[in-house]
């Protein structure tokens, strides 16, 4: 069984996010489309595009989602957030016809999770995307779950790459089990092994800790 | 749970074994074995009965079920059925293993056997896959697994209860506020 000197922490999924899961972190990253619903005085520079000292009103570009997030307000419309095009009605066919089909990895790589903050935003498309998130991980399972209980001792980046995020962790989670399960029945579990911890221990320099 | 827990666990089972030495009963915190005498069948736990194996002290009497016939009629009733036939023993997997290993000499036709019981694992393993898609599918809420042993039960906890976990907060999305009040303690 792996064992690690931390215990990473899982991201929320849903709509709060965990504030120490480092997926969550690299998520609020993620990029979205809005407009500006009132001008931004001297942040000009933020926006690259135009070399105005002020953002204008009904500006389109692109902010963080964590800033998004920040800006936006139900009563006081700062931003308008747009759907990024994953989430429309156009890719939702898709994922609704097939969803074994997509390539989740380049269409995220955190589709669930991006999907499920967008409905902090306002939008009359918010319960067809949940219902799109739902069907779309239903209709994923079975492969994920074949693949990672079945795939021993190979490579498995051909298995991997068209996993989002959120069904790396599963698969990884899959793959343990099976792991675990076959070293056991090969014998090896009986054998003692130093732990990974020892292994991956050093020694602190002495230059290291003194200032 | 690592595998070797659970055969850990399956050690405190009870294998009958024929001693080649006679001792008195001997009182332990798990219950009294013994007394042994040469020849005389008694039961003690596989643990006892392996260690007594190894240092060619007993010979240990297959249990009931570790027949080839007994398990060639339970692979056939496991393959015919859709659901999960009772097993003989809830360690069947584990037993089968630790036996074979240690004392396959005093278990006739041990390869047949070792055979036949991967067959039913993989049968079983098989259709517990099937069900779990189908739970997951259904978007069912709960599930008895009714003839399912802790080793089945062990190889998919890890990756079923992850997804159960990303398919709930997936579903929750569909209220909106549901998901609120929700807190994890780090």
């Amino acid at each position: 069984m792996d064992t690690q000197s931390y215990l990473p922490v899982q991201p929320g999924v849903g709509m709060e996010e965990n504030f120490l899961s480092l997926d969550d972190i690299l998520l609020s990253h993620d990029r979205l489309p809005i407009r500006t619903e009132c001008s931004f005085p001297r942040l000009g520079f933020l926006e690259k595009s135009s070399d105005t000292q002020d953002i204008a009103e009904g500006t389109k570009m692109e902010l963080p989602l964590w800033l998004s997030k920040g800006l936006y307000e139900r009563k006081r419309r700062v931003v308008s957030v747009e759907l990024p095009k994953v989430y429309r009605q156009g890719w939702r066919t898709v994922f609704n016809a097939d969803p074994n089909v997509v390539d989740l990895h380049k269409m995220g790589p955190y589709y669930y999770s991006l999907g499920s903050q967008m409905l902090h935003f306002d939008s009359p498309e918010n319960p067809d995307i949940a219902q799109t998130l739902l069907q779309t991980f239903i209709g994923r399972f079975r492969r994920t779950m074949d693949s990672s209980q079945n795939a021993y001792n190979e490579d498995t980046s051909a298995l991997v790459e068209r996993l989002d995020c959120l069904e790396k962790g599963l698969f990884r989670s899959g793959q343990s089990g099976l792991n675990g399960f076959q070293s056991w029945e090969k014998g090896q579990a009986t054998q003692l092994t130093a732990s990974s911890l020892v292994l991956n221990y050093r020694k602190r320099k002495i230059t290291d800790v003194q200032p | 749970m690592d595998p070797s827990e659970v055969e850990f666990l399956a050690e405190k089972e009870t294998v009958k074994i024929i001693p080649n030495f006679s001792l008195d009963k001997i009182y332990l915190i798990g219950g009294d074995l013994g007394p042994f005498n040469p020849g005389l069948p008694v039961d003690v736990p596989v643990w006892l009965a392996l260690n007594l194996k190894q240092r060619q002290k007993c010979r240990i009497v297959p249990p009931e079920w570790m027949d080839v016939e007994k398990l060639e009629d339970m692979r056939e009733l496991e393959r015919k059925e859709d659901t999960f036939t009772p097993v003989p023993s809830p360690y069947y997997m584990e037993l089968t293993k630790l036996l074979l290993n240690h004392a396959s000499d005093n278990i006739p036709k041990a390869d047949e056997i070792r055979t036949l019981v991967k067959d039913i694992w993989d049968t079983r393993i098989a259709k517990l896959r099937l069900s779990a898609d189908s739970f997951i599918s259904q978007q069912e809420a709960h599930a008895k697994l009714d003839n399912l042993t802790l080793m089945e039960i062990n190889t998919i906890r890890a990756f079923l209860l992850d997804s159960l976990n990303c398919m709930y907060k997936l579903r929750s999305n569909l209220q909106p506020g549901s998901s609120k009040g929700q807190f994890t303690d780090y």
